[in-house]
């Protein structure tokens, strides 16, 4: 347990000493501090429109801090040469892989929570001046925040599996935004393919389709934005399935992860 | 049980092009407990291949390879071993002290023995003044020094130097010399890579040479440093001059002759002498060095 307590640590540490990261949070902060001077361009929605845009911007910035802590997460140890001296410790590769995913996505909840907070005091001035018919629904878009971490804790772990099968950074980074997008619109595509479109096409044109959608992280379910602007009701049957579904995945991956990480070399 | 036991190990690495590359072919050794045994050859003879593959970072094509009676691909092997990585690299966003921390923490070390082993290797490789500064700010021979503490900060069993006294100045290779003496006196396994014949021969109790991933042979230091010895020199005084079949005479000052002489004239030189009444002041051995040894496998190994 100390061995992977002091992974997840270190990774933390790296993670909070790295100056790229300061900059982007730097960027993040100054996007919520704009919320409200934009959400007047709304007329009537500015109560709305601060929570869209406070949202969205939190989820554009977990999807940088995502990207880059994924897609470097081996791969700069690889390049700096520091495996050498790690995995010669007593410590198994699968210890080491989790240690990582824990501390990347640790650091993805605690940044999430962070501007979840900045992004909470900015909707509350924003509602404030322009007061709306519909009351804010803090436990909804606190639901929105907590699906989006969890989104982008199962990017997080797309990104440590193409960085454990790659030597470069540039390919688990572009593969990462890949599924990303993939992953965003798959579930229209989809819907798009079991419909009327799909009977035109060739079966196995739908079942490549069908075969893409089932592999690849469905993020669609995760996107709750509408019903914390709106107020709109939550199945909770629908969100534990949800949940479930990015604990599966994360398992299933990490388990992939694992397996090609420990039967790599390293001369 | 040895400490490190090799048997007919052997990596082959396929190259991009359907070629393939033999790093290791066939290696069979032994290191008993207790021993320092030096692993010299020149670049690329898979010295740095056979300690990657007892560390578990590359996983052997054939054979087998121990370390305490572990099997290297077994993460509890490394438990009792000390590892060194040649030009070693450590997480530079840490300062040594924190990364000292972590390594601790990888053997399950309380915090009292850590506090208690971290300040010990911090003064023994004289890095008590850079323990709170950022390893991003070392230089290279502080990085190795730092390469070495982390090794013996759980005092293991055994020891595995890639190439210790590389990018180290000379107060530095005199430091790590010691060390490794020490560390004989205190009946540790010493197993360490070296090109640098020099190196061998003041520390080690064995050393194998090994050239295009072939094992060519293994000999005791000793054995080789009096195999080697090709005459001597000897002074005297008490007496003006000095001939002898096969004997060079120089006439120093003081009134001292140097004599040297081929090592099987040694004996009746020395009656001569005693006979004339000569006082024998230094006897000395010329030898023939390990690096002419190791030159001379090498070539036989390139053949």
């Amino acid at each position: 347990m100390d061995v992977f307590r002091a992974t997840v640590v270190m990774t933390f540490r790296w993670i909070l000493r790295d100056r790229v990261l300061h900059a982007i949070l730097a960027v993040a902060l100054l996007m919520i501090l704009l919320v409200p001077a934009l959400s007047t361009f709304s007329m009537r929605q500015v109560q709305e429109l601060s929570i869209t845009l406070s949202l969205s911007a939190i989820s554009f910035v977990l999807l940088m801090v995502t990207v880059l802590l994924g897609a470097s997460s081996v791969w700069r140890d690889i390049e700096r040469r520091y495996l050498a001296s790690v995995l010669t410790l007593p410590i198994s590769r699968t210890v080491f892989l989790l240690g990582r995913f824990c501390g990347i996505a640790c650091f993805i909840a605690l940044c999430g929570v962070v501007l979840g907070a900045a992004a909470a005091v900015i909707i509350s001035v924003s509602s404030a001046q322009y007061p709306s018919d519909i009351p804010i629904h803090w436990d909804k878009i606190g639901l929105a925040l907590l699906a989006d971490i969890a989104k982008y804790i199962m990017l997080a772990s797309v990104g440590i599996f193409f960085s454990t099968v790659s030597t470069s950074f540039y390919f688990p980074f572009f593969a990462s935004i890949g599924i990303y997008l993939a992953g965003s619109g798959s579930q229209e595509v989809y819907e798009y393919v079991s419909g009327q479109f799909g009977k035109e096409m060739g079966s196995v044109s739908v079942a490549l389709f069908k075969a893409v959608y089932y592999l690849i992280p469905n993020f669609a379910a995760f996107d709750l934005k509408v019903p914390a602007i709106y107020g709109v009701p939550v199945l909770p049957a629908g969100l534990g399935l949800t949940f479930s579904y990015a604990v599966l995945y994360c398992a299933i991956l990490l388990c992939v992860s694992s397996y090609t990480f420990s039967r790599r070399q390293f001369p | 049980m040895n400490a490190i036991d090799i048997r007919n190990l052997s990596k082959t690495y396929r190259t991009r092009k359907w070629g393939r590359v033999d790093a290791l072919q066939d290696l069979t050794l032994s290191v008993g407990k207790g021993e320092v045994f030096g692993f010299l050859g020149p670049n690329g003879a898979g010295k740095s291949t056979t300690i990657k593959t007892l560390m578990g970072l590359i996983s052997p094509s054939a054979g087998t390879a121990q370390m305490a009676g572990v099997p290297v691909g077994d993460a509890r092997c490394r438990m009792k071993v000390g590892y060194l990585p040649e030009n070693p690299a450590f997480y530079d966003f840490l300062t040594a002290r924190e990364y000292l921390r972590f390594v601790a923490a990888m053997f399950g070390m309380s915090p009292q023995e850590t506090q208690a082993a971290t300040g010990k290797v911090l003064g023994l490789l004289e890095l008590e003044g850079a323990a709170d500064r950022p390893i991003r700010g070392f230089s290279k021979g502080m990085v190795q020094r730092l390469g070495l503490a982390q090794a013996m900060l759980h005092d293991p069993e055994i020891y595995v130097l890639d190439e210790p006294m590389s990018g180290l100045d000379p107060l530095g290779r005199a430091l790590v010399k010691n060390i490794i003496r020490d560390l004989k006196q205190q009946g540790k396994t010493v197993f360490f890579s070296t090109h640098i014949t020099a190196d061998v021969e003041v520390v080690c109790d064995r050393v194998g040479v090994i050239v295009k991933g072939k094992l060519q042979t293994v000999n005791a230091v000793h054995e080789l440093l009096a195999a080697g010895v090709v005459g001597y020199q000897v002074q005297v005084t008490g007496l003006s001059d000095f001939s002898g079949e096969g004997v060079e005479v120089t006439v120093r000052g003081g009134g001292i002759l140097e004599l040297q002489v081929p090592r099987e004239l040694l004996s009746l030189t020395l009656e001569k002498l005693g006979s004339r009444g000569a006082e024998i002041t230094l006897i000395e051995p010329n030898r023939q060095d390990l690096e002419s040894f190791f030159l001379e496998v090498v070539a036989q190994g390139k053949k």
